[in-house]
């Protein structure tokens, strides 16, 4: 008898008919998503480069050196080292609590949390100046001890604060919640204390998560414009950071100068997607 | 250790999880809290462990009141039934925990730590995986390495929640057996919760039968299975088949009819149910006596070890399962439509 022959004439990679949109399709919508990514993306980053190089390195170098750049650098970082391990904290501390415990009040906290991402970043700003402002609510008190908050660094810091609240928390949560409570619960029968456990337990798993938060809440932080625009109060050398100073020189018509400063960020952007990338490969790896 | 539970109550919410539980369990026996979804086994479990609160009543383990310590400080072994390893740990790392997280003054130093670790990795069969990840074994491995973790800190109760749950029907088997060898060697007191009864009748010393936040039954696990006390216990614990019929003042004892009623069986043709195992049914094609109830055959199921025919029962209008034996089945010829005789062997009566 003669063994059954398969022919393999016409047919070829194995391809799951009922699941896999025809070939023109699947073109299309990358060639769209290409697009878009070009669109909004590629080319108006090109064009930061491209302007801020267009007078010579020498006048971009100059631009960044300016004392008044320099001080706007200064305090954008500042405003980030303030606030990122502010939120750090408060972000595991929440998403533990959440993920981990039931308690009254949990569904208010949780909506709490996502308040920053809905509201406006101008109202964000505007909260702090009807608080602390002059005609603000604690504006004469503070007046008569001589703090100064809106209009001063106090209060950049604050709106900072105030609209990267949200990035590490909301990592965390599902997160956390994912990950369930029975490795804790195991290390809590095995002897371990309520801390030990955080450290040992929670935190490695985790890790991955947390840096993500980070990373996105230190963009917003450095990158933030409405809500610190509102409280700053513009003193060249003294409460601009670094997106309101790129607004100034726009504003005087030296782009040059204008778009060398807001290549810092631009940088910052592009190292930001860079770990974001490396900590998401590593995210999948471990599943 | 042996542990009391005494007057156990739990709500969550308006669920009534444990309803007045009172238990008491020897020290060094196997136990098995045996149930339905959400009677409440579980819930039982992790009271002892510390793992949940009861709203009343009290734990005592050797006849101290524990119920206010922490989980930390009752010396238990918690086995979980998706063995909740430290993923980023590796086996030696998930073992010796235990030992690590130690007070600085009773932590035992890496050498005793190392030993001990490796003892318990050969006890469990796998000390060649020490530097393996829980993520790297298979179900079976993890939860043998959780059971060494959690044997590591010496505990004196072991207590297992439904440990084999996530495993296959093989895996289980061995598992199972495993259990039992490995609780003969080292004699701690130990608790497993489980829905399946077959484990249960198995593995265990004790079997404690839980229902709605109650305990049903508590016996050996031939008692259990042979003597229920309760027709929840019936019915759980193997097949059942219903007779049902009406009390008659004389009862004349029925030739080889093995009858068990309750005390206070109640007046004269009060109605009663008799509960029958599908294998303690003859069938026959002339009535015999009273226990003789005439019935139809429906369905003759030929495959396996045994050969389940299905009988419509004409005057309680109830279906039966029987089991026979494939020579009696083969000698008996039933067809579909016949009409037979059933004749239950061994009744549990209880009152409906």
């Amino acid at each position: 008898m003669q063994p059954a022959r398969i022919s393999t004439k016409g047919s070829q990679r194995p391809h799951k008919a009922g699941m896999d949109e025809p070939r023109a399709v699947r073109w299309l919508m990358i060639g769209v998503a290409l697009l878009f990514l070009g669109l909004f993306l590629l080319i108006p980053l090109a064009a930061v480069f491209s302007q801020a190089l267009e007078k010579g390195l020498s006048v971009y170098l100059a631009a960044i050196r300016e004392p008044d750049a320099i001080s706007a650098i200064q305090l954008t970082v500042v405003a980030a080292a303030v606030s990122v391990p502010l939120n750090m904290y408060f972000g595991i501390m929440a998403a533990w609590a959440i993920a981990k415990f039931e308690f009254p009040g949990k569904s208010l906290l949780i909506t709490m949390i996502d308040l920053p991402f809905t509201v406006s970043p101008i109202i964000s700003g505007m909260v702090y100046v009807l608080i602390f402002g002059l005609q603000g609510w604690f504006g004469s008190w503070l007046n008569d001890h001589d703090i100064k908050i809106i209009f001063a660094v106090p209060g950049i810091i604050l709106a900072t604060v105030f609209v990267t609240f949200p990035f590490v928390a909301r990592e965390l949560i599902p997160l956390m919640e994912s990950q369930g409570r029975e490795e804790e619960e195991a290390a809590l029968t095995l002897g371990a204390s309520g801390l030990k456990t955080f450290f040992l337990v929670t935190l490695p798993n985790i890790k991955w998560g947390l840096l993500y938060g980070v990373i996105l809440c230190n963009a917003r932080a450095m990158g933030e414009f409405g809500a610190v625009s509102v409280v700053s109060g513009h003193i060249r050398g003294s409460t601009n950071t670094i997106p309101l100073h790129v607004e100034i020189l726009y504003n005087e018509y030296n782009f040059a100068a204008a778009f060398a400063v807001a290549s810092l960020l631009a940088m910052l952007a592009l190292v930001t997607l860079a770990i974001k990338s490396l900590v998401e490969w590593k995210m999948r790896e471990e599943v | 250790m042996s542990i009391e539970i005494v007057n156990i109550s739990k709500l969550f919410g308006s669920f009534k999880a444990l309803k007045d539980v009172n238990l008491m369990i020897p020290s060094g026996e196997l136990v098995a809290l045996l149930g339905p979804s959400g009677c409440g086994k579980t819930t039982l479990l992790r009271i002892i462990a510390g793992l949940e609160s009861p709203d009343s009543g009290s734990i005592l383990f050797n006849g101290e009141e524990a119920t206010q310590r922490h989980v930390g400080e009752r010396k238990i072994g918690f086995v979980f039934q998706h063995y909740a390893l430290f993923r980023h740990m590796t086996v030696f790392e998930n073992v010796a925990f235990g030992l690590r997280v130690k007070e600085r003054k009773i932590r035992p130093n890496k050498e005793q730590i190392k030993s001990k670790v490796f003892e318990l990795l050969r006890l469990i069969q796998l000390d060649h995986l020490s530097e393996k990840y829980p993520a790297q074994l298979s179900g079976g491995q993890r939860q043998r390495v959780a059971l060494a973790r959690a044997l590591a800190v010496e505990p004196q109760v072991l207590l297992l929640d439904e440990p084999f749950g996530a495993l296959d029907a093989k895996v289980r088997l061995e598992l199972r057996r495993w259990l039992r060898r490995l609780h003969d060697e080292i004699q701690v007191t130990s608790i497993f919760v489980t829905h399946d009864q077959e484990e249960a009748l198995e593995v265990s010393d004790l079997v404690v039968v839980m229902n709605e936040g109650k305990v049903e039954q508590i016996g050996t696990p031939e008692e259990v299975y042979n003597h229920p006390a309760t027709p929840f216990t019936f019915d759980f614990l193997g097949n059942v088949n219903l007779f049902r019929g009406r009390v008659h003042k004389e009862l004349e004892p029925l030739r080889d009819v093995e009858l068990v009623m309750p005390k206070n069986i109640g007046a004269s043709d009060a109605p009663v149910v008799g509960y029958v195992r599908s294998h303690d049914i003859e069938v026959g094609r002339e009535p015999i006596d009273n226990a003789s109830y005439k019935a139809e055959v429906l369905h003759v199921h030929a495959i396996g070890p045994v050969v389940k025919v299905e009988l419509f029962l004409c005057e309680t209008k109830e279906t039966v399962e029987v089991e026979l034996s494939r020579t009696v089945s083969r000698k008996l010829a039933l067809q579909k439509g016949e009409t037979v005789f059933a004749r239950p062997r061994k009744l549990r009566v209880f009152s409906p």
